[in-house]
Formats: structure tokens, sequence, C-alpha cells
């Protein structure tokens, strides 16, 4: 009887060096919104280059620098860049520079969530291809935009009219691709 | 003749047509409307070292993830992000959320904390923070701790380190060298390698054993011989 019951002792102090932690389900998290939350104190705001033109493709690119903790990158690209902007005169800047990048100008809807899904965000042109604003959230009903015009607080708008405005406006959207900032605990 | 010639204006045709194809590639991005090789991320871990430039205990742990081989290993596979206190980044997505500095913290790519240490209570080596970060990634992926014993064994048997400690520039011209783009999910971390019993020690210890297994039965009979029972 007694080695019986050494036995089972023998055996549950065995089985206890297995349990594993609790690995149950736990409640689902809360995500951040909008996933590309930049910092107010991150946020460049449009400004008139030396010809006298906006310089909102070059003021979205700075908060995305920011944003994928190239500070010292975005700092440069304030000082030497501005004024208005063309896809391939951009991407030109881009390769002179050894910035990391990637865009499209055909309104691929699948740039816009891979940027947006792996939390990098991206500039996407509005208002008939005259304007470019930050994209900072896609999922399958709202989308929100920091524009440079007003770097207060994110517009947010449903998904479809997004897509339409962007479509109607060369559908160019450009990111940097690198680091994004980590989320906030959960 | 003919046949040559043909050859080598078909070879010149194919190359002429190839190299093009691959003139464009900056950065391992295409730069074209169709993009390739876009990172899918998505699903990569982050690690941040929040803490203060002057402080030497921050630059020394942001250093030991470029001179311990298992903590540049580690940094390869996750978003790493090095925040200094100077930064409007800390300001606004840090400084209310560390409990002291240096911080290490880990998370999943949904925000969920897997590992956090600040202060006084980060390990003392970089060989320490591998094996938190490795137990930490273990239970948070349900894998098998490692046993206490093993723990112990490690804690015996630190990995050798230089000395002095390489302290990087705290602050560089220019951004740090960006981390490799990849597909890259959750981190595979191992912990530091423990020096094994070698293959001749097993071999050395079975003979032992077996001498001394020999040596005791043949003791028992030359006793019983001496010694016999009594019937």
């Amino acid at each position: 009887m007694k080695r019986v019951l050494f036995a089972l002792v023998l055996l549950a102090s065995v089985a206890g060096c297995e349990v594993q932690g609790n690995l149950g389900v736990s409640a689902p998290k809360k995500q951040e919104r909008p996933t590309v939350n930049v910092p107010a104190a991150l946020r460049q705001s449009n400004w008139r280059g030396s010809q006298g033109q906006g310089s909102c493709v070059h003021a979205t690119m700075i908060s995305l620098f920011r944003w994928q903790y190239r500070l010292k990158t975005a700092d440069y690209w304030r000082r030497t860049y501005g004024d208005g902007e063309y896809p391939e005169d951009l991407a030109a800047r881009f390769n002179k520079e050894g910035i990391r990048y990637a865009y499209v100008t055909n309104g691929d809807v699948r740039f816009l969530e891979w940027a947006c899904r792996t939390r990098r965000g991206c500039g996407i042109t509005v208002m008939g291809g005259a304007h470019m604003v930050a994209l900072v959230h896609l999922d399958d009903k709202w989308a929100a935009i920091l524009d440079n015009n007003n770097v207060e607080r994110f517009i947010w708008v449903p998904r479809e009219t997004l897509i339409a405005e962007w479509k109607a406006s060369y559908g160019w959207a450009v990111t940097p691709i690198y680091t994004p900032a980590a989320p906030l605990p959960q | 003749m003919n046949k040559l010639l043909l050859c080598v204006l078909c070879l010149l045709a194919v190359f002429a047509a190839v190299v093009p194809c691959f003139a464009d590639t900056v950065n391992g991005v295409l730069a074209e409307e169709r993009v390739v090789n876009l990172p899918q991320d998505q699903g990569k871990w982050y690690v941040s070292v929040v803490g203060n430039t002057t402080d030497s205990r921050y630059n020394e742990i942001v250093g030991w993830f470029d001179t311990n081989a298992s903590l540049k290993k580690l940094k390869n596979q996750v978003h790493f992000c090095p925040v200094t206190t100077n930064t409007a980044i800390y300001q606004a997505r840090y400084a209310s959320n560390v409990k002291a500095l240096p911080t290490v913290r880990m998370q999943r790519s949904d925000g969920t904390v897997v590992y956090e240490a600040a202060g006084k209570n980060l390990p003392m080596t970089a060989a320490g923070l591998n094996g938190a970060l490795a137990g930490a990634v273990n239970t948070a992926q349900g894998l098998r701790p490692i046993l206490p014993w093993r723990r112990e064994m490690e804690r015996r048997c630190p990995s050798p380190g230089p000395n002095p400690q390489p302290n990087p520039n705290p602050n560089p011209p220019v951004d740090p060298e960006p981390q490799p783009i990849d597909d890259n999910g959750p981190p595979n971390v191992e912990p530091e390698p423990q020096a094994d019993l070698p293959p001749w020690g097993l071999a050395l210890l079975c003979v032992g054993g077996a001498i001394v297994g020999l040596s005791t039965g043949y003791g028992r009979k030359l006793y019983d011989k001496l010694h016999p029972r009594v019937k």
C-alpha cells in the first residue's frame, strides 16, 4: 500500500512539471484606431515651397517617416524638398536618397490594404489628384485620413467613398517601408 | 560557322531582353506600377527598448542587440524600436505606460505585451535578457517552458561576453540601418547554447558504469565464496 501511495505521489509530482499556462480563449483585444495612430507631435503640416506651391506630398511622407522611426530622414526631407510632386519625380528622389519605398499609380486597392495591414500607412491622392493625404486606417467599413492642411484630427469616411475618391484622383499611393511604431500596450 | 554566329546572336538577344527586367529594382522594390516584394510582415512582433540616451544602462542594453548573437538574431525577426525619451513618439506612446527606465517590452502584433521589464528588474546580462525573452515567447506560444533545473544550469554557465562592453554612439548622425524586409511572423528565440556532455564523455561514463557493475558482481561472488552461507 505504501508503495502504491509513493508511486502516486511521484506521478503527481512529475505530472506537475508538464502543466502549462492557461492558454484558454481570452477576451478579444481592443484594436488601436486608427491603425496608424500618428501622434499629434509627429504630424507634418503642409507648407509653401520655394516655388510657392503646396508641399502636400512631402508633408505626408514626413509624417510617415516619423511614424516609421526615420526621424533624421524626416528632418532632412523637410529641409531639402518642397512644392508639388509627380509620382515619377518622387520615386527618383527616393532612389537618389536611398529610401526604401513602394508605390502604385493604378488604383490597386490591395496596396492600401497592405499599407494599413502592416501599420505603415501611405500617402494617397484625393481631390482629382490635386492633393495628397495620409491614409491611416482601412477596414471593411471605414477609412481614416490625416490631412496635412488640418492635422488636428483624423477624418473618418466610409471605405467605398474613400476608394472612389482615390481612384478618381489617378490612384497614386506611396509609402516608405521601415519599422512602424509599436502598438499601444494591451 | 553560320550556326555559331546564329547561336551568339540568339544569346545576345536573350541577354538584351533579360537585363532591363532587373535594371529597375531599387532596394528590393520595383519602382514601377507593378509593385513586387511587399513585405507581408503584419504578424511580426515588436521589441521596444525605451530609455534616455544619456543613461549608460540604456545604451548598454541597446548595444546588446548588436553584440549578442542571439539578441541580434531576434532583432532581425521583429520590429525593433529603440525609443529615446527626447522624442515625441516617447511622449505620445510610452511616457504614460512605462513603469521605469530603461524598459524592454515585447509585444505581439496586436499590442499584447508578452514581456516587459524595467529599471532594476531588467536582467543584468545580454544572455539573461535573451533567456527572459525566449521564456516569454515560449509561454506566449504555449510551448513547454524551460524546466527549473535547466534554468539553474543556464544561470551557472553564462556565455562569454566582451569586456569592456562596446558602447555604441548614442547620437548617430543618421537614422540607424533599416531592418531587413521579410514576411516573418512571431519570432523564434532560442536560449543561449549550453555546453552539453560531449559524446566521448558519455562513452566514458558508460564504460565506467560497466566496470563498476562487473566488479561489484565479481566482488559479491568472491565474498560468497569466502563466506559460505550457513545452511
